[in-house]
């Protein structure tokens, strides 16, 4: 069972910035009525672990949580059994079970997945009204895993204990409690590495897992981008933890450094600098002489064979200023995605970013760069005052664009193609250049005929 | 394929989970009841995640920013708080961050946590100084399609005077949760061609049909004010369109026994739409407009274009029970063939349809008849599925959601018109398939 203790202690992250100023015991804040906006806890656990393909989801609880949910997310997987990430599980609990509780169902529904479905695990989620009713979840899932011998493992996430990245730190508790050590490896070797909180939304991973292959850096096992359940019960033999653009699993690395001695490191793969950081980190975190020499080697040769193709970009985005509103660590990565494309960032948002967050991006952004605290009263202003050509930010912001005639890219939609590693360069300066190119923003913003005197 | 048993129509679950869910929570057809409402701020009494869910489900079918507010309810607020709490402190941080919001509504609707503890959601609304509608709408029970009709029948209960005045020409259609803006706009348009003063509640058609203005987002711009609804005791008839509406249609009957109910099961195909413009030609004793006329005809010569193909076709149907009805009758009236229809929650008007096999079930049910059929009509969820079957089967997108595609709020499949525009589509997608098999 999730209990107070356990939320107190994932809310309080010691290895997060932002606690330092805090009193002890005061963790992060809670939701006040109306204000909160994003995914709830439950939402953050299943992005964690959704991209199990091999493994079932089960959502133990009413309509709305799987239904409104399930086959959003592009979280690409190569797995070649039947993929569960493409499909929904739940028990969509009725009256009956709110009133006598809804075990019973619960546990018909861990049979049906087994003698239809056979997957390598299944996850169990709680939600706020099964966590409410009380059901007993824990041994429900005990009993079955015996009964099947396969790993049926509670999540305890309900949406009223918190936003998404709360979930996420409950995802990876269950994964350290259920999973991780629980099997051996088939083989080890010096290099091996977990990958922690990349989810391989429309590819990302695949963007700089050949470089990782050239080098000769092993993936032992990931949570969860394109994993497996039997590989993340191996990660106790990781060498390094690497955590990918992601605060909320720093409790998972810090407590299997505690547990299992694996140091960890934190690195995002947007852009060019972030990528070849990124390798270099991980190599030096590994301390093989040969392996950073052999990263190096590899990290020109990229450069060099990258460098050359952005030079056209390069040339039609010169002069190009841009104006960045988005969340968390977007605010500095895809504005260092920008530069190395040529463009000058004049301002981002700092509005939902963490203290590390700020700080990357005034590194950045440099002296004359602009943090804005709130982007949707400051960036038309902004916009006008630098001379900025393009907007990059939610839907929100589309009118902003079409009133100051430039163009503007949605930061926050659904992404079709991969902007990480070197090649997503490559697919974001596309985008770029015909958003650049696209005439639609002044289109629509001409005058109707009975608006013109 | 192992043999398959047939899975009889019936209110009660034949497994004890659902695999690719077609269904779709009563507080998310509540929230979007709300959007058709003007200047109402729709709110949802749960936890942030429901809402969150719900406003990236409807951002994504209709490509527009959505309106929805939530309570945020917390583990500690789920225990302690009776709802008081929650409920003021949303209406106030929310009016008090955005000065400029001057919602005229406040659409309260609950979800299965809130119903689950239990709070009195009736009394809250005593402290409240902007109108208030309330709605019990727990997601463990009912689906998308009541939580729409109970929150219509709310308003009325809530906030229609009573009376005995008829206002004569006035009437009020109750369109189901299923009718895109545009759909709304069409019979609108229709019955104000026969000269009535017509209402629509909800009234999506002004709220989410795809309108570049500023400031969208905040509070619903439905074709409906608070006040009409006041007013809707006058109304000399009530149209339902769609069965889950007639509990509305009941609510206000109540307000006014003077006032008359017609109900229609749906406004798909020639038979149904002629009973339509016989009701509304008999209470205004004129005939329709030319063109009204001009379109049966056109319908009509759909019906024989289109009947080759579609006639020699088996068609799979998946959705809303109050959608899937029309569709069938529409179909069949052109000799389709229903193989099956997989409705998402129990309605008595699935009794009505002719087909092999009628019943409520997800998409887990639905495949096997899927690798028979010749076209699918279901959200976009069965796109995958379609591509994972040898067989080359057509899809048709209908019902929510649809993040496939763009455009949603402008498909019409009302009247004769919109029947007319479905009977190509649908032609256009078989002979799409059928070229590629030969």
């Amino acid at each position: 069972m999730v209990n107070r203790a356990k939320i107190k202690e994932l809310m309080n992250e010691s290895a997060c910035s932002h606690s330092k100023d805090k009193k002890p015991g005061a963790g992060c804040d809670a939701p006040k009525p109306g204000m909160a906006a994003g995914g709830c806890a439950f939402d953050g656990a299943q992005i964690s672990l959704f991209p199990y393909a091999d493994a079932v989801h089960l959502v133990h609880g009413p309509q709305t949580c799987l239904g409104a949910s399930w086959e959003t997310r592009e979280t690409l997987s190569s797995y070649e059994g039947r993929d569960h990430t493409y499909m929904g599980f739940t028990t969509g609990i009725t009256t009956n079970d709110v009133i006598f509780g809804g075990d019973k169902r619960l546990e018909d529904s861990l049979n049906y997945i087994m003698l239809h479905y056979k997957p390598e695990a299944i996850f169990v989620y709680s939600t706020c009204v099964t966590a409410m009713v009380g059901d007993d979840i824990d041994m429900t899932c005990k009993l079955a895993s015996e009964k099947h011998g396969v790993p049926v493992v509670p999540v305890h996430a309900p949406g009223f204990v918190g936003g998404k990245n709360l979930g996420s730190r409950i995802a990876g508790e269950a994964v350290l409690e259920h999973l991780i050590g629980t099997k051996e490896p088939a083989f080890t070797t010096p290099y091996d590495i977990n990958l922690i909180g990349d989810y391989n939304v429309t590819g990302d991973m695949w963007q700089y897992l050949p470089l990782f292959k050239k080098i000769g850096i092993r993936v032992l096992s990931s949570m969860s981008g394109d994993g497996r359940v039997g590989d993340i019960r191996t990660a106790h033999r990781a060498k390094l933890n690497v955590i990918v653009c992601a605060k909320s699993l720093v409790t998972l690395c810090r407590k299997m450094q505690e547990r299992y001695d694996i140091p960890w490191v934190s690195v995002s793969f947007y852009g060019k600098r972030d990528t070849t950081f990124a390798i270099m980190e991980i190599v030096n975190a590994l301390g093989n002489a040969e392996l950073i020499e052999r990263a190096k080697s590899v990290i020109a040769e990229e450069e060099e064979k990258l460098q050359e193709l952005l030079v056209p970009y390069q040339k039609l985005f010169a002069g190009k200023k841009a104006v960045l509103n988005t969340g968390g660590n977007k605010a500095w990565s895809i504005a260092s995605g920008l530069q190395d494309l040529g463009i000058e960032v004049v301002a981002t948002s700092i509005r939902k970013s963490t203290e590390d967050d700020i700080e990357k991006a005034k590194e950045y952004l440099g002296p004359t760069g602009i943090l804005m605290k709130a982007p949707a009263s400051e960036q038309a202003k902004i916009i006008d005052e630098r001379g900025a050509h393009i907007l990059l930010a939610g839907g929100r912001s589309l009118y902003t664009a079409i009133k100051k005639k430039i163009s503007f890219i949605d930061v926050n939609q659904e992404k079709k193609v991969s902007y990480g590693g070197y090649n997503g360069l490559l697919n974001l300066a596309e985008d770029l250049k015909y958003a650049f190119a696209n005439p639609v923003f002044a289109n629509v913003s001409k005058k109707a005929p009975w608006e013109i005197a | 394929m192992e043999a398959q048993t047939k899975i009889e129509l019936s209110k009660r679950e034949h497994k004890p989970l659902q695999v690719n869910p077609i269904k779709h929570s009563q507080p998310m057809g509540a929230a979007l009841a709300f959007m058709g409402i003007q200047n109402c701020l729709p709110l949802m009494h749960a936890s942030q995640g429901c809402a969150s869910y719900t406003k990236v489900f409807y951002t994504r079918h209709f490509n527009e920013p959505i309106a929805m507010y939530n309570t945020s309810v917390s583990d500690i607020t789920a225990v302690l708080d009776g709802g008081d709490y929650s409920i003021l402190m949303a209406i106030e941080n929310i009016t008090q961050k955005n000065k400029t919001l001057k919602p005229e509504l406040i659409g309260l609707h609950t979800t299965g946590l809130t119903e689950t503890k239990g709070d009195d959601v009736r009394s809250v609304g005593t402290h409240i100084e902007i109108p208030y509608c309330y709605v019990n709408t727990p997601d463990y029970e009912g689906g998308m399609e009541s939580g729409w009709a109970l929150t219509v029948k709310a308003l009325i209960t809530q906030h229609t005077n009573a009376t005995t005045q008829i206002k004569q020409s006035k009437i009020l259609l109750l369109p189901h949760v299923s009718m895109q803006p545009i759909e709304v706009e069409k019979v609108k348009e229709f019955c104000e061609s026969f000269g009535f003063f017509t209402l629509a509640l909800p009234d999506l058609s002004t709220s989410l049909d795809g309108y570049l203005s500023e400031g969208q987002g905040k509070l619903g711009t439905g074709a409906i004010s608070i006040e009409d609804i006041a007013g809707l005791g006058n109304c000399e008839s009530v149209i339902t369109i769609g069965s889950s509406m007639n509990i509305a249609a009941k609510a206000l009957v109540e307000k006014n026994p003077n006032i008359k109910h017609l109900h229609f099961n749906h406004l798909m195909g020639q038979d149904m739409n002629d009973n339509f413009v016989a009701a509304l030609m008999q209470m205004r004793q004129i005939q329709p407009k030319p063109l009204v006329k001009r379109w049966r005809g056109r319908l009509q010569d759909a019906m024989l274009d289109s009947h080759f193909l579609i006639g020699s076709s088996h068609f799979v149907i998946t959705g809303e029970p109050d959608m899937c009805v029309g569709m069938c009758e529409l179909l069949q009236s052109v000799g389709g063939t229903i193989d099956a229809v997989i409705a998402t929650n129990y309605s008595s008007v699935l009794e009505s349809i002719n087909a092999e096999n009628v019943f409520v079930g997800d998409l887990e049910d639905a495949v096997p008849y899927f690798a028979k059929a010749d076209l699918v009509i279901s959200n976009f969820h069965a796109e995958r599925l379609l591509h994972s079957q040898e067989k080359h089967t057509a899809l048709m997108l209908r019902g929510f959601p649809n993040y496939e595609e763009l455009g949603n709020q402008l498909k019409n499949d009302q009247l004769y018109e919109g029947s007319t525009y479905f009977l190509f589509e649908v032609a256009n997608a078989l002979r799409h398939i059928k070229h590629e098999q030969h």
